[in-house]
């Protein structure tokens, strides 16, 4: 997918319906979250159209300023609040993009089917808002006052590449499970939700093609990845298969910072291990491994 | 420090089983019963292919709610009738499965939305977090009650179809899906053929709790912190939800298997109940292993457990990868 003429152009006027709408950021405290380590607060924000989305954000106690550290949405309708152990160590903030439980009044996203929504017209694709809701989450948590500037991480899929490329602040970037990335190759070498959504889309639509190829020139991360400046870590899977690193190698070149690749092992814990002690660090404070205490008494 | 974590294996539980458990569960499969499933299915054109068709399908549970999931059924001319069936239960903040590929293995499988998941949630939607401790000091109102009461009922929904083989019923899910794969074959132990559990969550809930911060046993830890004085009921209601404690129900084979590493289902907690099974079962465990519960090495070992005792004809082909 070549990446189209009026690109810039594009996502410049999703940037400017942005700054048209106050963030009306609106924080309430959650007592039934909050730690003796760490408040924890839900978040109400203004994005394009307007439409309000949610976020919960959890801020350590004591002196800050904190890493902050930012996890976009994964494709489903539940993201998990952040988690303990880093609410332990980041001002963490994790959003629920329109559609998605708890942002789902009025548009409600459906599985399968979110993937395709809007999808014959860039115009019109709900990546287009989506992504919008990614950058107005970025905005908030890069104006708080209790994260350090200087180290800020973003987590996630495509949704974490392209809000780190449309919104510099981040310091290091970690990404894994792309869909977007060269997703109209990709559906010819799975059956697997929710790439299949394409393919159950174009068989029913096949003169549709060329359409979708265009829509998804605007979100594939490979056309923002050159305005990425932080450090950014890839997960790769296995040689020859989708995610692995002949098929990063495209988007391993365009990154604009330093790239990093992890081989993913596939064994959970050592994968999370080594992923949560990167980020760790990265913004300068301790790993966490996924080793728990059983309480005595 | 914390404390030297014993082997998995022998860690045991403080579950304990109420005397009248199963009249608990008696009572409530029989007030479903008594309820018209009145089911329905429509066609999904979308998501069907020259080898599988796939529906919608809904149909009434406990309380009137109405319940909704996928049917994937292969084509006639691809595979002719009749057809094993296979529930595919879902996890705690996943979609439900539109199960496809299994259709395509020669499966009539159904995709479960128990209430609360997406399509199932206009009359009863606790959220996420959220459905771990709604009314958990009530056990006659706790979600689960209703939620494992909707997966069982699928079952009802599968026996109402032609094309399948009511012999060859099996149940299958991760995470919470290896939950309700538990409670499936509990509580429906006259039909289900056989169950392969994942990674099996709400086995020794008090247990999990101590055991780990992650979610959604984190919703346990929140819940316990700001009301400190309901831990005792809480812990009295969950008796009659702990998968542990349906573990002697199950009469039908059973595969289980944990990550040794899951800080999300302890795989103690998935032993406790491994452990308290009394029907044909097997375990694999995988060291170092997480909430994946080694699905990358395990997937062929599900797929050829449930085909052994289903006996789907197309078993050379494989399903997507079971997400808990």
């Amino acid at each position: 997918m070549e990446r189209p003429d009026d690109f810039s152009a594009y996502w410049a006027a999703v940037d400017d319906e942005l700054a048209a709408v106050p963030m009306a950021a609106e924080m309430e405290l959650l007592p039934l979250r909050t730690t003796p380590f760490a408040n924890f607060y839900a978040v109400k924000l203004t994005s394009i159209g307007p439409y309000r989305i949610f976020g919960y954000y959890a801020v350590p106690t004591g002196d800050g300023p904190f890493p902050g550290l930012m996890n976009t949405p994964r494709y489903g309708s539940v993201n998990n609040p952040p988690h303990y152990d880093d609410r332990e160590r980041y001002a963490v903030f994790t959003l629920m993009h329109r559609g998605q439980r708890l942002a789902d009044r009025p548009f409600a996203a459906e599985y399968p089917g979110l993937l395709t929504l809007g999808i014959d017209d860039p115009a019109t694709y709900i990546y287009r808002s989506i992504v919008a809701d990614c950058l107005r989450g970025a905005e908030f948590l890069l104006s708080r006052p209790e994260i350090d500037r200087g180290r800020v991480g973003i987590v996630g899929d495509d949704l974490a590449l392209l809000t780190a490329a449309r919104r510099p602040g981040f310091t290091n970037v970690m990404a894994s499970g792309l869909t977007w990335y060269r997703l109209m190759e990709a559906r010819q070498r799975t059956s697997a939700y929710p790439v299949e959504e394409i393919n159950d889309y174009l068989r029913i639509y096949p003169d549709h093609e060329a359409a979708l190829s265009r829509t998804l020139s605007y979100t594939d991360p490979l056309h923002h990845a050159p305005q990425v400046t932080g450090t950014t870590l890839l997960t790769v899977g296995d040689a020859g298969a989708l995610g692995g690193q002949e098929w990063l190698t495209p988007l391993t070149d365009a990154l604009g910072g330093t790239v990093e690749h992890y081989p993913l092992t596939h064994e959970g814990a050592t994968d999370h291990d080594w992923l949560d002690a990167w980020m760790a660090r990265q913004l300068g404070t301790e790993a966490k491994p996924r080793l728990w205490a059983i309480r005595e008494g | 420090m914390p404390a030297a974590r014993r082997p998995a294996e022998q860690y045991g539980t403080t579950a304990v089983r109420p005397p009248d458990f199963d009249a608990f569960w008696a009572n409530i499969m029989a007030e479903v019963a008594a309820i018209p499933l009145n089911p329905t299915m429509v066609h999904v054109p979308m998501r069907s292919t020259d080898e599988v068709d796939t529906f919608e399908i809904q149909y009434d549970s406990l309380g009137g709610v109405r319940v909704a999931g996928w049917y994937c059924v292969p084509k006639a001319s691809y595979l002719p009738p009749p057809y094993p069936a296979l529930l595919i239960v879902p996890g705690y903040i996943s979609e439900p499965t539109l199960p496809k590929s299994w259709a395509q293995m020669g499966y009539a499988a159904v995709g479960v939305a128990p209430r609360g998941k997406l399509r199932s949630h206009r009359q009863y939607n606790p959220g996420y977090p959220g459905l771990l401790t709604d009314n958990i000091t009530d056990r006659n109102t706790y979600s689960y009650r209703g939620f494992y009461t909707d997966a069982a009922r699928a079952v009802d929904f599968v026996l109402t179809r032609p094309e399948v083989d009511k012999s060859r019923i099996g149940v299958h899910g991760s995470s919470q899906g290896g939950a309700l794969t538990i409670t499936t074959a509990a509580l429906r132990s006259d039909v289900i053929a056989v169950g392969a559990a994942g990674a099996p969550y709400l086995c020794g809930y008090m247990d999990a709790a101590d055991l780990t911060h992650s979610w959604p046993y984190e919703e346990m830890n929140d819940y316990r912190r700001l009301y400190p004085d309901r831990a005792g009921a809480m812990r009295e209601t969950l008796d009659y939800f702990d998968g542990i404690n349906f573990a002697p129900m199950i009469r039908c084979p059973m595969l289980v298997y944990v990550g040794l590493a899951d800080d999300v289902c302890p795989p103690e907690t998935g032993y406790a109940f491994y452990n308290a099974l009394d029907c044909p079962k097997e375990m694999h465990a995988y060291p170092r292993c997480a909430h994946d519960s080694g699905i990358y090495w395990e997937m062929p070992k599900v797929e050829a457990y449930l085909a052994a005792y289903l006996k789907p004809a197309a078993y050379t082909r494989h399903a997507d990868p079971t997400q808990g």
